[in-house]
């Protein structure tokens, strides 16, 4: 039994690593290496796909940067505008805010990408192109949402007496969002941020067709900018240290988050 | 200050919660509010507490209108049933934030927790959470909050409910010391007739939203003004033998007696209650419960009677007592 569960890890772990792993072993081949897999080398591993797109113009750290500084105000923005409204959906009637739900988790399937047209029709009317903070806007705005939905889950497992007794202590509103909701809910507002995060980090059509300035590309447009920068020939190296690169700050914030992310994303299952 | 309702109502869409309910409480005085689930007496309390709104009547403290006032404005000390502690902070944590927020001072914040803690001897658990504590001393943490809440009435919701039989007995007088002799009045919930009839000076007995009866603890249980009430206060439970002229006579259990005249019964179960025991018998008016000596034996016949100014008279129909 046991060695078969591990087996069983074994192979799904293989399943979703390979693919990273191979891009790992890809971004240190040199070329040659890609091209002749068996054959022995003299230079089979380098760091030259490292350091011709962080030697580019611009430098690939630029858009590190870039990723950050939106995925980071976009998640905060959606958790300053989702908190609220999470808060005010789980204090409404039940009917209300049954409908309002379900609208949500309709507007959470949506398939974003139609939108991209009219958000560029947008951008362009409002002069939002190049700006990268105004790519927080839709980001923020799609995220809504699922941010609502999680965060709202998690404020109706709180017992409402906790703010009832809050309240007769003498709490205004904001005192009881201040200390009482906001520590209890650390771990779904941690989780709600790391999944808003993840999106704003992968997202491509928006940022592709509001984006042109080269100095101001986020990290999917960058990429798919060095796989397709030659006519002639698909650049295996580049493009794998380049997602290798993109990968890590990720890497370090889950890391960092595994516990409330594990605790958060389960909230609601058990009643305690 | 004494707590006064006027006919307050509480409707939740058509459904009728509470319906004209009036009371008085003075300072140092402890109202129980009894009855069924669903009765509305912890609406009573939130009413009160200014957490829900009456739909007509007013809350007066006092001389002062508090109906419309907002429960962080109100002053009232309550205990939750689930105690309703913030899981998040220490004992000493949950004690001072409220006074944190209410500005007050950290060196006497500090004092007043160390007092409140030795008051309900918890000094020693000061930084321990509240899921580290057992019941009793999590009841003794939500009622230190309230006491430095420095409240104008006391509202306590089933303050014993989460705990065991023995523990609510050892509480009760210790509950009754701390709460009672701040001079203020006290509102207190419970279904237990018991923990009604030891703590409080009235009870008031609530029946589908309405006040059945509001008496001392004596008076209710002398004389019940409705069967429903005479049913609901006193075990074992009071005996019923409906008349044909439309009265029903109660007869309390310790009110019979075992006699060689009156109404014929066989014994069909005998309990032990220590000091006494309860026969239940069957006669041709239906079951009828008897408290008799520990040493009483059944004879073969058995006859039970009873000295009629010890029995109660209601209207069959309506319920209501007849004298």
């Amino acid at each position: 039994m046991n060695r078969f569960r591990s087996l069983w890890i074994a192979i799904l772990l293989s399943w979703s690593l390979g693919p990273l792993l191979w891009q790992l072993y890809t971004s240190f081949s040199s070329d040659q290496a890609l091209l002749e897999p068996l054959t022995s080398l003299d230079h089979r591993w380098t760091l030259t796909h490292y350091r011709s797109i962080l030697n580019g113009e611009p430098p690939f750290w630029k858009y590190l940067v870039n990723s950050l500084i939106v995925s980071v105000f976009s998640t905060l923005l959606t958790l300053v505008l989702a908190f609220p409204a999470a808060y005010a959906i789980t204090r409404l009637g039940k009917k209300i805010a049954r409908t309002l739900s379900a609208g949500l988790v309709l507007a959470a399937l949506f398939p974003f990408v139609l939108l991209f047209l009219a958000l560029l029709e947008f951008a362009r009317t409002f002069n939002l192109g190049n700006h990268l903070l105004a790519l927080c806007m839709p980001y923020a705005a799609l995220s809504q949402p699922l941010a609502i939905l999680i965060l709202a889950a998690a404020i109706r497992d709180l017992p409402t007496e906790l703010e009832d007794a809050a309240r007769l202590e003498g709490f205004s509103l904001w005192q009881r969002v201040r200390w009482i909701l906001l520590p209890l809910l650390g771990p779904a507002i941690t989780s709600t941020g790391i999944l808003v995060f993840l999106f704003c980090w992968n997202e491509y059509p928006i940022a592709l067709t509001w984006i042109s300035d080269s100095e101001l590309l986020t990290l999917p447009v960058a990429i798919a900018r060095i796989a397709g920068s030659s006519v002639y020939s698909v650049p295996y190296g580049a493009y794998a240290a380049a997602t290798v690169l993109a990968a890590i700050p990720l890497m370090i914030l889950v890391i960092i988050f595994q516990k409330s992310i594990v605790s958060g994303l389960t909230s609601g299952a058990v009643k305690s | 200050m004494t707590l006064t309702l006027t006919n307050v109502s509480f409707k939740i869409g058509d459904q009728e919660i509470l319906r004209d309910l009036s009371f008085t409480v003075k300072p140092g005085e402890c109202l129980a509010l009894v009855g069924p689930s669903g009765c509305g007496k912890s609406t009573t309390l939130r009413l009160i507490a200014g957490l829900d709104r009456p739909t007509s009547g007013s809350i007066y403290l006092g001389q002062d209108n508090v109906t419309d006032i907002a429960p962080d404005k109100r002053r009232v000390g309550m205990v939750f049933q689930s105690y309703a502690l913030y899981p998040h902070l220490s004992v000493a944590g949950n004690l001072e934030l409220g006074l944190r927020i209410r500005g007050i001072t950290k060196s006497l914040r500090i004092r007043k927790v160390q007092e409140v803690l030795q008051r309900v001897q918890l000094s020693d658990r000061a930084s321990l959470r509240p899921a580290q504590l057992s019941g009793g001393q999590r009841q003794r943490v939500a009622l230190a909050r309230a006491l430095l809440r420095d409240p104008k009435v006391y509202l306590l919701d089933e303050p014993m409910s989460n705990l065991d039989a023995q523990l609510r007995e050892e509480l009760r007088p210790e509950l009754k010391h701390l709460i009672l002799k701040e001079q203020k009045p006290v509102v207190y919930v419970t279904h237990d007739q018991h923990e009604a009839m030891a703590m409080a000076d009235q009870i008031a007995v609530l029946r589908d939203g309405r006040l059945e009866q509001l008496a001392s603890p004596t008076m209710l249980y002398q004389k019940p003004e409705s069967l429903f009430v005479a049913r609901f206060i006193g075990r074992p439970q009071i005996n019923l033998i409906p008349k044909d002229d439309g009265t029903t006579i109660g007869i309390r259990p310790e009110s019979l007696r075992l006699d060689s005249v009156g109404i014929p019964c066989r014994l069909i179960e005998r309990e032990w209650l220590g000091s006494h025991q309860l026969w239940l018998l069957d006669s041709q008016h239906g079951h009828l419960r008897i408290t008799l000596p520990a040493d009483a034996e059944p004879n073969e016949t058995l006859h039970v009677s009873w000295n009629t100014n010890e029995q109660h008279c209601f209207n069959t129909d309506t319920g209501k007592r007849r004298s």
